[in-house]
C-alpha cells in the first residue's frame, strides 16, 4: 500500500473522523468566548487526547485550533470583544459592520477566507515541509542553536509591547527550563529536593497554568459582565462572499502568503500575521480611508492571514522541532509524548502519519465551512452563556487537565504556580509566548549550545563557520541589530534637527 | 500588582545575580568546561545585563523610586476577596481530594467559586452537580484518569 493509501486510511476512520467533528465544535465553542484563546482551547484539549493514537490526537489539535482563530470573530464583530488575540486587529470593521446590519456578511467573510488562508498554508506546508526536511537532514548542532535562537528572537521582537519585557518572559521561560535532573551534567538543578521537580516543569500544566488559569483569575479580579450581543442583520452568510472574492483576490492571496510566511517564521503566530496583513492591505488599498469604518477588505486580508499562519506554523514544528507560535509549542509537547519525535527523521521513519497529518489539515479547513455557518447562527446563545457559571467549570477542567498528565496532584501544584505567575505577567504587560517558546525550546537550546560549545572548544567563531549556521547566525543577530540602529539613527536625527533648530546652532 | 519600570529592573538584576551565583556550585561535564551550570549562567548574565539596561532606561526617563502600584482590581475588596477564594479553593481541592474525593471536592470549588462570582445558588448548584458529573464520567470513566474516589460514591464509577 502507498503512503498515501496509508495516511487515508488513518484518517478515514470513523472515529478519527469523530473526533475532528467534536474537537471543531469544541474550538468553535472557545474561540467563541471573548477571553478564551485558541491557545488555551489547545491547552484545554490536550488532556484528552493524551488517551488518544497519535492521528486522532492531532487532528483533535489541528481541528480545534483552525476553528477557534475563526470563531474568535464571532464575539469580535458582534460585541467589539475579539474572541482571540489574532481577530483583534480588524475588529473595528468587523463591529461597525454590525452596526450597519452587516454582521453576518462581516462573519462569513471570515468564515470563507479562513477556509481559504487555511488551505493556502496547507498546500505550503504539504510541499515546503519534506523539502526543508530533506535540508534538515544536515543540520549540525550549530545550526540548531541558531534556528532556537532564531525563534527565541522573533518571539520577543514580534511580541506585542516592549521588547525589554518580551525578554523577561523568555527569562522566565528559559530559567522554568533548567529544573530538573535533565541537563548535560545530570545534576538536579533548583529542584530543593523535591523528587517530581527532577523530571522537569511538566510542561502542560504549566501550560494550562499560564494560558488558562490566569484567564479565570483575571475575569475573577475584573468581575466584568457578560455584555449584550448587537443584534446584526441577516444578510446571509454566504451570499456576498463570492463578490468579494472576485473584488479582492489580490488581497485574499496576498494574506494568505504573508500569514503563511509569519507562521513559519519560528516564533511568530496567528496574532502577529493577522496585525501585519491588516496593515499591508491598508497601506496597499485603493480606499485606505474606510479602513475602520467597516470595510470588508481588511477583513478578507488578515482572516485569510490568521490562519494561513496557523497551518504555516507547523512547518518548523514538523521539520525542526521547533514551534512557530505557542500552540504549535503545545503540539510539540504532545508529539513528544505520542513518541513522534519532530524533526526532519519523521519524515523518514513515520511519513503515512505527516501524511495524515497534512489530510487533517485539509479536512479541518474544509469542516469550518460547515461548523462556522452553525457557529455564526448559534452564537447568540453561545456569547449569552455568563463568564461567572463558565470559569468556574473551566477552572475544573484545567485541575483535571493538570492532574491527568501524570496521576499526580504535583500537576495541579504546578498549574496553579504558573497561573499566579501568568496573571502578574499579564497585569505587567509581559507577554506570555516568548515564555512558552523559551519553556518549549530551553532544553534545545542548551542541549544544543554545550555540544556545539564542547565540540568548538570554546571558540563562538565556531558557529558561524559552515554556510547555513553562518546565514542563520548572522540573520539572527541582524534582528537583534535593526532594530537598535534605527532607534539610533532617529534619535541621531532627532538631535541633529534639535541642533539645527536652536539659535546659532 | 503593578510594578515600574525601575522596580521592574531591579528585579531582573537582583534574578540574575541570584541565578549567577546558585549556578557556581553546579558541576561541569567530567573533562569540560561546561556543564549544568553553563546555560543558567548564560541566563544569569542575559537577565543581569537587561535588569541593567531597565534601570538606566527608567532613570533616565525620570523614576527615582522603585514602587508598586495598585492595580485599579486591588482596590476593590470584592474583587481581591474573589482572587483569594478562587486561589484558595485550588489548594482546598489538592489537599481535600485524596481524602473525600473527587466528587465532593469539585463540586466544592465549582459552586463556591460561582456563588462568589454572584450566580443565583440554584443555578450555581444545579450547574455546579451536573458538570461535576460529566467531568467524572468523561475523565473518570471514559479517559480512565485514576480521580480520587469516595466510597459513598462508588455507583458513579
Amino acid at each position: 500500500m502507498s503512503i498515501l493509501a496509508e495516511a487515508f486510511a488513518l484518517v478515514l476512520q470513523p472515529y478519527v473522523l469523530l473526533v475532528i467533528l467534536s474537537s471543531a465544535a469544541f474550538g468553535m465553542f472557545v474561540g467563541a468566548i471573548p477571553g478564551l484563546t485558541a491557545t488555551m482551547a489547545t491547552a484545554l484539549l490536550v488532556p484528552v487526547t493524551f488517551f488518544m493514537d497519535p492521528v486522532p490526537a492531532i487532528a483533535a489539535i489541528v481541528t480545534a485550533t483552525a476553528m477557534a482563530i475563526f470563531a474568535g470573530d464571532i464575539p469580535g464583530t458582534l460585541l467589539r470583544m475579539p474572541g482571540t488575540p489574532a481577530s483583534a486587529a480588524y475588529v473595528e470593521d468587523a463591529y461597525k459592520m454590525t452596526r450597519s446590519g452587516r454582521a453576518e456578511e462581516a462573519l462569513g467573510a471570515s468564515l470563507v477566507f479562513s477556509a481559504l488562508g487555511g488551505i493556502f498554508g496547507t498546500i505550503v506546508l504539504v510541499t515546503a515541509a519534506p523539502m526543508l526536511a530533506e535540508v534538515a537532514l544536515k543540520f549540525s548542532s550549530f545550526e540548531y542553536f541558531w534556528l532556537v535562537v532564531l525563534g527565541l528572537s522573533c518571539a520577543v521582537f514580534v511580541s506585542p509591547g516592549s521588547v525589554a519585557r518580551g525578554m523577561i518572559a523568555l527569562i522566565i521561560g528559559l530559567f522554568a527550563a533548567t529544573i530538573g535532573i535533565d541537563n548535560p551534567a545530570g545534576q538536579p538543578r533548583y529542584t530543593f529536593g523535591n523528587v517530581e521537580l527532577l523530571a522537569g516543569v511538566q510542561f502542560i500544566p504549566a501550560m494550562i497554568g499560564l494560558f488558562a488559569v490566569s484567564e479565570v483569575l483575571r475575569f475573577v479580579a475584573s468581575g466584568a459582565e457578560t455584555p449584550a450581543v448587537e443584534k446584526g442583520g441577516r444578510t446571509g452568510v454566504f451570499t456576498k462572499q463570492w463578490t468579494n472574492l472576485k473584488r479582492y483576490p489580490v488581497q485574499a492571496m496576498r494574506g494568505s502568503v504573508t500569514g503563511t510566511a509569519i507562521g513559519a517564521l519560528p516564533g511568530a503566530g496567528a496574532d502577529i500575521a493577522a496585525w501585519i496583513s491588516y496593515a499591508i492591505s491598508k497601506k496597499f488599498s485603493k480606499q485606505p480611508e474606510k479602513f475602520g469604518t467597516g470595510h470588508v477588505e481588511g477583513l478578507v486580508e488578515a482572516g485569510a492571514s490568521n490562519n494561513g499562519a496557523v497551518s504555516g506554523a507547523w512547518i518548523p514544528a514538523l521539520v525542526f522541532g521547533i514551534p512557530g507560535d505557542s500552540i504549535t509549542a503545545i503540539v510539540i509537547g504532545v508529539l513528544y509524548i505520542k513518541g513522534l519525535n519532530p524533526g526532519p527523521t519523521i519524515f523518514i521513519n513515520q511519513p503515512q502519519l505527516i501524511y495524515a497529518v497534512f489530510i487533517v489539515f485539509f479536512l479541518a479547513n474544509l469542516i469550518m465551512l460547515p461548523m462556522g455557518w452553525i457557529a455564526i447562527k448559534a452564537a447568540r446563545t453561545i456569547l449569552s452563556i455568563p463568564a461567572r457559571i463558565l470559569m468556574p467549570i473551566i477552572l475544573m477542567f484545567c485541575i483535571v487537565g493538570s492532574f491527568a498528565i501524570n496521576n499526580s496532584p504535583f500537576g495541579i501544584v504546578l498549574m496553579l504556580v504558573f497561573g499566579v505567575i501568568g496573571f502578574l505577567m499579564e497585569e505587567n504587560d509581559i507577554p506570555i509566548a516568548p515564555a512558552i517558546l523559551g519553556l518549549v525550546l530551553g532544553p534545545m537550546l542548551e542541549q544544543n549550545f554545550v555540544t556545539s560549545m564542547i565540540k568548538a572548544d570554546g571558540s563562538f567563531l565556531a558557529f558561524f563557520e559552515r554556510p547555513i549556521a553562518a546565514g542563520l547566525g548572522l540573520f539572527t543577530i541582524a534582528i537583534w541589530c535593526i532594530p537598535l540602529a534605527m532607534r539610533l539613527l532617529r534619535h541621531g536625527r532627532g538631535a541633529a534637527s534639535d541642533a539645527s533648530q536652536l539659535p546659532g546652532g | 500588582m503593578k510594578f515600574n519600570d525601575l522596580l521592574l529592573g531591579l528585579l531582573v538584576l537582583c534574578g540574575g545575580i541570584a541565578i549567577y551565583v546558585s549556578a557556581l556550585g553546579f558541576t561541569d561535564i567530567p573533562g569540560q568546561d561546561y556543564g549544568a551550570g553553563t546555560m543558567p549562567r548564560a541566563i544569569a548574565v542575559f537577565a543581569s545585563l537587561l535588569g541593567l539596561f531597565m534601570i538606566v532606561k527608567a532613570l533616565a526617563a525620570g523614576l527615582r523610586m522603585p514602587r508598586l502600584e495598585l492595580a485599579p482590581w486591588l482596590r476593590s475588596r470584592r474583587s481581591v476577596l474573589s482572587v483569594l477564594v478562587a486561589l484558595v479553593l485550588v489548594v482546598f481541592y489538592i489537599l481535600a481530594a485524596p481524602s473525600i474525593g473527587f466528587v465532593p471536592a469539585s463540586l466544592v470549588v465549582m459552586a463556591v467559586l460561582m456563588l462568589t462570582l454572584k450566580t443565583k445558588p440554584l443555578t450555581a448548584i444545579a450547574v455546579s452537580v451536573l458538570a461535576c458529573i460529566v467531568i467524572q464520567q468523561a475523565f473518570g470513566r471514559l479517559l480512565l484518569v485514576p480521580l480520587p474516589r469516595s466510597e459513598f460514591l462508588a455507583f458513579l464509577w
